[in-house]
């Protein structure tokens, strides 16, 4: 397929937009009874995308990571992609999250980023909920 | 997941534009291979005096579908060209009788923008509201007509939501005011019955795209009647009866005549056959919760169904769709993203606008396409609601 033809059957979503999009494995919510469960939610009042962001931990280990969301296409694949980056990490890592890397892999429109930002936001607040290495490990 | 075939696609925006008729492009491309017709239609040689009969013969089809005379009219690059000089040209014709139009908020933004350049110039502009419904009512317009009052505009068929108003009667309100009456026909023509020799219609715009014609040419009709007329808004020529001068655009008009004549003969079951279509539509959404028709159900071209749906992101919506082609409820706004003016007007929340979705059916859709259509779009709307939270519905 040569570059024109690929940008018009793509259009403004790059092919991982796409197929996050299409496969979302980590849409709904968390398992009770799994382990701790971290919970955080924000949401963008000019776009009117909310998101809802759940960490399961064991210990300082991400057991699982679900996701709601209404929004775009490029925020849906964004937090499908986080989950799936992050499952079985280390809340530390889960910490040093970089949306612009994300951005990049996903090849997000520069005009999305407040919309993108929503996702930092929440992945921190999880982390202050999950506290420090040592503190607090029976969050709800 | 590969990227999408280009080849695949259902189409159901007609609305936007229609696949070109097969003999219309036949028409065309003997206009273009034709050695007879290279010649410049304003020549008085015999290549010229060929190129001119073709432009005669497209007029010709073109007003028997209108029912008007040929002579009232001039042919356009489009619907948007038609709609500046009706209203720009009308209201110069007029300005010494006094500076006040009247549109209305849902109307296309060729009219919208054409009433805030004469706005920047002195002239007065009233935009009434439609009702919930997209409907104009007689009463409304009646408050908003002026001693002062020129130029009223009001769309046939809404292209968002197909809503149909009752020009005959808005029409006669004009004309009992000496007003002119200005209608944007673009969604109309070629689909629905028009006789402006019975229409109390003054101007009336087209573009040949949305029945089956060629990109690129339209029409303007214009009444022969006292009072009535446009100050041109291009100079150069004596061509179009120095009302839009410039060498016609010959293959695009003789495109545009055939395109008349093929909708002259097929228009009632065109109809039937949008009709079925709508219904099949609107029959396979009913066990689906949530979902609300924006517009009129009374009164509408059936071409036309603009849907929300509860709890959904419209632009997730549309990507869900593929390869089914839409518009969104953003419409004329798709790439801003911004929720459509004309649902805003209707009353709809920027939530319920944004994930509206425009489905538009023509003369070449099957019913297996509005199958395929409404399978992707119960799937979609019931994916997308499973991710949401609660709140978001």
């Amino acid at each position: 397929m040569s570059d024109t033809s690929r940008a018009v059957a793509l259009g403004p979503y790059s092919a991982a937009v796409r197929r996050y999009f299409a496969e979302p494995a980590h849409g709904g919510d968390p398992d009770p009874g799994a382990g701790n469960v971290w919970t955080a939610e924000a949401s963008e009042p000019a776009s009117g995308a909310i998101i809802r962001l759940s960490v399961t931990t064991a210990g300082r280990r991400i057991r699982a990571m679900r996701y709601r969301v209404f929004g775009c296409p490029h925020l849906i694949a964004a937090l499908e992609r986080c989950c799936e980056r992050f499952e079985g990490e280390s809340l530390e890592s889960l910490a040093e999250f970089d949306l612009v890397e994300l951005m990049r892999a996903l090849q997000v429109p520069v005009d999305k980023t407040v919309r993108m930002l929503l996702i930092e936001d929440v992945i921190r607040s999880v982390c202050k909920l999950a506290g420090r290495p040592g503190e607090n490990e029976t969050g709800t | 997941m590969n990227a999408p075939d280009n080849s695949r696609i259902v189409y159901l925006d007609y609305a936007a534009t229609t696949p070109i008729d097969a003999a219309v492009l036949e028409e065309m491309t003997g206009c273009l291979r034709e050695s007879a017709s290279y010649g410049n239609p304003s020549a008085i040689h015999i290549a010229g005096r060929r190129a001119r009969w073709k432009i005669d013969a497209a007029r010709e089809d073109l007003a028997r579908l209108l029912g008007c005379s040929a002579r009232c009219l001039v042919f356009t690059s489009g619907a948007t060209e038609a709609d500046n000089l009706a209203i720009i040209g009308a209201a110069r014709f007029r300005a010494h009788r006094g500076r006040h139009i009247v549109t209305v908020s849902t109307e296309h933004k060729a009219v919208l923008e054409a009433c805030a350049a004469l706005a920047k110039e002195g002239w007065d502009v009233t935009r009434i509201d439609p009702d919930t419904d997209g409907l104009v009512s007689p009463e409304a317009l009646a408050d908003a007509l002026r001693p002062d009052t020129q130029l009223v505009s009001i769309m046939h068929v809404n292209n968002e939501t197909g809503v149909l108003q009752d020009i005959a009667r808005l029409g006669r309100l004009c004309r009992e005011r000496d007003v002119l009456f200005h209608v944007d026909a673009a969604q109309s023509v070629g689909k629905l019955p028009i006789d402006v020799g019975d229409w109390p219609v003054d101007l009336l715009s087209l573009t040949a795209h949305k029945f089956h014609g060629p990109q690129g040419v339209g029409a303007l009709y214009i009444a022969d009647r006292a009072g009535c007329g446009v100050v041109p808004l291009l100079h150069g020529g004596s061509q179009e009866r120095r009302l839009r001068p410039g060498t016609p655009a010959l293959a695009l008009i003789a495109g545009l005549g055939a395109a008349a004549r093929i909708a002259s003969g097929r228009m009632a079951s065109d109809l039937v056959h949008v009709r079925r279509l709508h219904d099949r539509l609107l029959g396979g959404l009913a066990g689906l919760e949530g979902i609300r028709r924006n517009g009129s159900v009374t009164s509408n071209y059936p071409g036309i169904v603009n849907i929300s749906a509860a709890g959904v992101e419209g632009e997730s919506l549309m990507l869900a769709l593929e390869p089914v082609c839409v518009s969104s409820g953003s419409a004329c706004n798709s790439q801003s993203g911004e929720p459509s003016f004309v649902l805003k007007a209707l009353g709809r929340t920027d939530r319920e606008a944004q994930a509206a979705i425009r489905f538009s059916f023509g003369r070449d859709t099957h019913a297996d396409d509005v199958d395929f259509a409404l399978r992707r779009y119960v799937a979609a709307v019931t994916r997308l609601r499973a991710l949401a939270p609660g709140q978001a519905a």
